[in-house]
Parts: C-alpha cells; sequence; structure tokens
C-alpha cells in the first residue's frame, strides 16, 4: 500500500474512532443508570450472595466470593454496555446515519474497523468509574495488574462491538436487533463464570461446556488471575496466557468479520 | 355518566392498553428470556453453591420469588407510555374524551395490572410444575396477591412518569425505583443472610418492602416456606396496596391536569 493511501485510511479511521467517542455525551443518562445499577449491585447483591455461599469450601481459597464476584460483575457490565452499542447502531440506520457513513470518502474496511475500536474504546470509558470502585474494594493497585487488565478490557470490548456490528448489520432490523442482544445478554452472562466458578458449572455438563467457550468466562476469569492469580489459578477455565490470547483473539476474530461483512454484504436501506 | 357506561370506558382503555402491550413483543420475548435463564441457569447452579444450613434449597426459594419480579417488571411497563404521552402532550386527547378522569386512571392502572398479570402467569405455572401445585387456598392466595402487586407497581410506575416531561428524568426516575424494589427485595436472599451483612432495620426494612412480601406469600402458596405468618404478609400487602393505589391515583390526576 503506498504511504498516502495508509496515511489517508489512518485519518479516516482516528475520525470515526472521535465521532465514536463525541456521541458518548449523548448517553450521560445510559451511564447514570448503569453506574447506579452497579453501585446498587456490588453494595448490596454482592454482599448479599457472599453471605449465603460457601465458596471457600468449593473453591478451596482463601478468598472470599466478593473477591470472585467483583471481577464478574466488572465483565458482565463491561459486556453489556458494549453490547448496547448494538442499539445506537440500530438507531444510526433508523435515522440513515449508517447511510451517510457508508458513503464518506473512505474505504469500508476502515469503517468497520473504526466503529468497532471507536465503539470498543467508548464502551471501556464508560466502565473506567466501575473499574476504579472495584479495584478500590479490592485494595489490589499493582501498576502491572492494573495496566494489563485494562488493556485486556479495552480488547474484549473491541471484540463485542466487532461482533455487534457484524449482526446489527446482517439482520437489519430493531426488533430481531432488541431480542438477538435482549437474549444473548442474559444467557451469555449466566452461562459463564461470572457469578460461579467453573468447577460449579461442571456438575451440569451443557452448562460446564458453553462456559468453557464462552467469551465472558475467559475475560473473568483472566482479569482474576491477573489480579489474584494463587487464589484464583486452579478455578479459572484456562491458564491466563490462554485466557489472554482467547481475548486478544476474539478482538481480532471479531473486527476481522465486521471488515468482511461491511466491505462484501452491507449495502445502504433494506432497514425493517 | 351511567354506571354501565363508565365500565365499558373502562374496559375501552383496558383493551387499548393491552393491545399495546403486543406491540412490545420483542421486549417481552426478552424479559421472558432473562427471567427463564435466571431460573434454568443462574438459580440451577447457584444451588450447588449455597449453604444449605441458609436456604435448603435455593432453586425452588429463587423460582417462587421471581415470580414477584415477573409482576412488578411487566405492569412497570405501563410507565414508559403514560411518560411518551405526557411529554406529547397526548394527555389533553385523552382528557377530551367523554368519561371521567377518575374513569380514565382507573381503565390505566388497570391495563397495567392485566399486563403484570398475564406476562406472570406463565412464570405461576412454571414454578408449580418445578416446585409443587398449590392447593385452592394456595391458588387463591397467588391471584390476590398478583393482582394486587401488579396493581400497585402499574399505578407507581403511572405516577413516577407522568411527574415530568422530561424524558432523562422520567427515565431515570423510573429505573431508579426499579432498582429500589429489584435489589432491596428478599428475591434474591431471605433475610437472615441480609441481617448477616447489613445493618437489622435495613435487613427488616427488606423484607417489608412489597416485592419481598409478595415473594413471602408465593413461598407459602407454593409450600416452600411455611413458616411464613401468613395472615400477617396479606394483610401488609394490602396496606401497601391500598396506599399505592390512593397516591399512584391522585399524583395523576394531578399531573394530568396541572397543565
Amino acid at each position: 500500500m503506498h504511504m498516502p493511501a495508509l496515511r489517508e485510511d489512518l485519518r479516516g479511521l482516528w475520525l470515526l474512532v472521535i465521532w465514536d467517542l463525541n456521541r458518548m455525551k449523548s448517553r450521560t443518562l445510559f451511564v447514570v443508570m448503569r453506574v447506579s445499577w452497579f453501585a446498587l449491585q456490588v453494595s448490596l447483591f454482592g454482599l448479599a450472595l457472599s453471605a449465603m455461599v460457601r465458596f471457600r469450601a468449593i473453591a478451596g481459597t482463601n478468598l472470599d466470593y466478593y473477591h470472585f464476584y467483583l471481577f464478574g460483575i466488572y465483565t458482565s457490565m463491561l459486556f453489556s454496555i458494549s453490547v448496547s452499542k448494538a442499539y445506537d447502531i440500530a438507531e444510526e440506520f433508523e435515522e440513515g446515519t449508517i447511510e451517510y457513513l457508508l458513503s464518506l470518502p473512505f474505504p469500508r474496511r476502515v469503517l468497520a474497523l473504526g466503529r468497532s475500536i471507536g465503539g470498543g474504546i467508548a464502551s471501556f470509558l464508560f466502565t473506567l468509574p466501575m473499574f476504579a470502585f472495584i479495584v478500590y474494594l479490592l485494595g489490589s493497585y499493582d501498576p502491572v495488574a492494573l495496566t494489563v487488565s485494562m488493556i485486556s478490557a479495552l480488547a474484549f470490548s473491541i471484540g463485542v462491538v466487532g461482533f455487534v456490528l457484524t449482526v446489527v448489520l446482517s439482520l437489519k432490523s430493531s426488533d430481531s436487533t432488541d431480542i438477538a442482544f435482549g437474549l444473548l445478554d442474559a444467557i451469555l452472562v449466566r452461562l459463564s463464570t461470572v457469578f460461579y466458578p467453573a468447577l460449579v458449572l461442571s456438575k451440569i455438563a451443557p452448562y460446564y461446556y458453553a462456559a468453557l467457550v464462552n467469551p465472558l468466562s475467559h475475560m473473568s476469569d483472566l482479569l482474576r488471575t491477573i489480579f489474584f492469580f494463587e487464589e484464583f489459578k486452579a478455578i479459572a477455565v484456562a491458564n491466563p496466557d490462554l485466557m489472554a490470547a482467547y481475548v486478544f483473539g476474539l478482538a481480532v476474530g471479531l473486527s476481522t468479520l465486521a471488515v468482511l461483512v461491511v466491505e462484501k454484504a452491507v449495502e445502504g436501506g433494506g432497514w425493517k | 355518566m351511567s354506571k354501565s357506561g363508565e365500565f365499558r370506558s373502562i374496559a375501552l382503555i383496558v383493551y387499548r392498553d393491552l393491545t399495546r402491550f403486543w406491540k412490545y413483543k420483542f421486549w417481552l420475548a426478552g424479559q421472558i428470556g432473562m427471567n427463564l435463564a435466571d431460573i434454568l441457569i443462574y438459580a440451577l447452579v447457584f444451588n450447588n453453591m449455597v449453604n444449605t444450613q441458609l436456604i435448603p434449597d435455593y432453586f425452588k426459594f429463587f423460582t417462587t420469588g421471581v415470580i414477584a419480579i415477573a409482576a412488578f417488571a411487566s405492569a412497570f411497563s405501563i410507565g414508559r407510555e403514560v411518560g411518551i404521552e405526557i411529554r406529547r402532550e397526548y394527555t389533553h386527547y385523552l382528557l377530551g374524551l367523554p368519561f371521567t378522569r377518575w374513569v380514565l386512571i382507573t381503565g390505566r392502572i388497570l391495563g397495567g395490572t392485566l399486563r403484570g398479570l398475564i406476562y406472570q402467569s406463565s412464570f405461576i405455572l412454571l414454578a408449580a410444575l418445578l416446585v409443587g401445585v398449590p392447593d385452592l387456598y394456595g391458588w387463591l392466595l397467588i391471584a390476590v396477591t398478583s393482582t394486587a402487586l401488579s396493581a400497585s407497581m402499574s399505578g407507581l410506575a403511572i405516577a413516577i412518569s407522568s411527574s415530568t416531561k422530561d424524558f432523562n428524568l422520567q427515565a431515570t426516575f423510573r429505573a431508579l425505583t426499579y432498582y429500589i424494589f429489584f435489589f432491596f427485595s428478599n428475591v434474591f436472599y431471605p433475610r437472615q443472610v441480609l441481617a448477616m451483612r447489613f445493618p437489622k432495620p435495613l435487613a427488616e426494612a427488606i423484607g417489608y418492602m412489597p416485592v419481598s412480601i409478595a415473594a413471602d406469600i408465593y413461598r407459602w402458596a407454593f409450600r416452600y416456606n411455611l413458616e411464613i405468618d401468613i395472615g400477617q404478609r396479606f394483610l401488609l400487602l394490602m396496606v401497601w396496596t391500598t396506599g399505592m393505589l390512593i397516591m399512584a391515583s391522585l399524583i395523576y390526576l394531578w399531573n394530568l391536569t396541572r397543565g
């Protein structure tokens, strides 16, 4: 590729990322609601759950369930906020913004990648206050753990937004988007190690195997092992290297899928 | 307007609200999926982790409790529409229709109540299948409890949504109320668990929230927990329902006519 073309592509990518970040301002209410939900989850729901489970006996760790839960609930929040991009994209389709973006003078691959990265960064930034809050509750401020976990969270978010982009642009329907992502969110969060370790899930075989391939399991267990390796290594779905590879593979794979779909299949109009 | 005319008008308003309910079939499908996933995945798996000395059977505990959440969530959906009507000043059209304001208020609350009952019925049948079939008295209690809970939540959602024309404020008030009823209830955890982690007054107060009271009655009716003082719980629910319906009706009436 010629350098000017590459420079143009990078400029387009940058503009799209900025565009997605600017749209964050219109979602203040959404953030307020999510933060309230999160605050109640960790201060009431999480503490109550940790009082009623036999976590140390089951997991054989010297940490209590609340530590386990905090990483899980952060992952589920990151996932839900990234998935909520689906509703934004559906709205853009209804308003004709997608057609406008498709007509802009940069390649489709730049559009797909720019929206995946921009949406991923915006979703990750939304969850930063929540991430800071759980770090404060855990009392673990290891700079390496903080950096690696934030990079992983960003990669995870980019992957999920790439997937969302692919699905919404393929479905081209507000109703189908609503039901598909509502159900996906409900099922994936529960069929993962967000609330319970793989060890407990292993008592129900189909749930266990679903959790093993579920990206939420890999992300939440990766965060757990980044911060408390010794305590959580035995109950994670895989070793940390594999989980990290899974999360980064997810980001690259799903963004590439978004590029392929936007390049080959997406046309303006036809929204149902 | 004659009494029969009033009943006919109420029936028409309720019918209109019910037909609109089916427009939200995609929202409903998502909600059903979430509640089913809660029972068939979350509760089933969590059952293997819970301290059985505190909760002998978490699956049954949760399945009976989720019925209360189901009624409250779907009855709450009417608030969204009332909010749109207030914002678009469509309420002037409603007030111009040939029936009294009380007929309108009764019809709207009843519409929300029926939404709650319709949605919840599938979860009651599922609980009967998974937990056990209640006796005749149990069914009666379930029917009255569901009606009372749905009516009070429908009234509450209408009162909240009509309190401001600002969309953001409407959605925030509704969501915050929803979160408070959702988390500050004993659907997910019993009172003794709350008492272990939180100050006793808070744990006690959560036990007196309407969703908690309804969950207790369902647990009694499905014979999961027969140690509940059912008379006291039932009386409390009726007090809550009466109070909330009066308050909600007055607030809605005031919001409809304040110009």
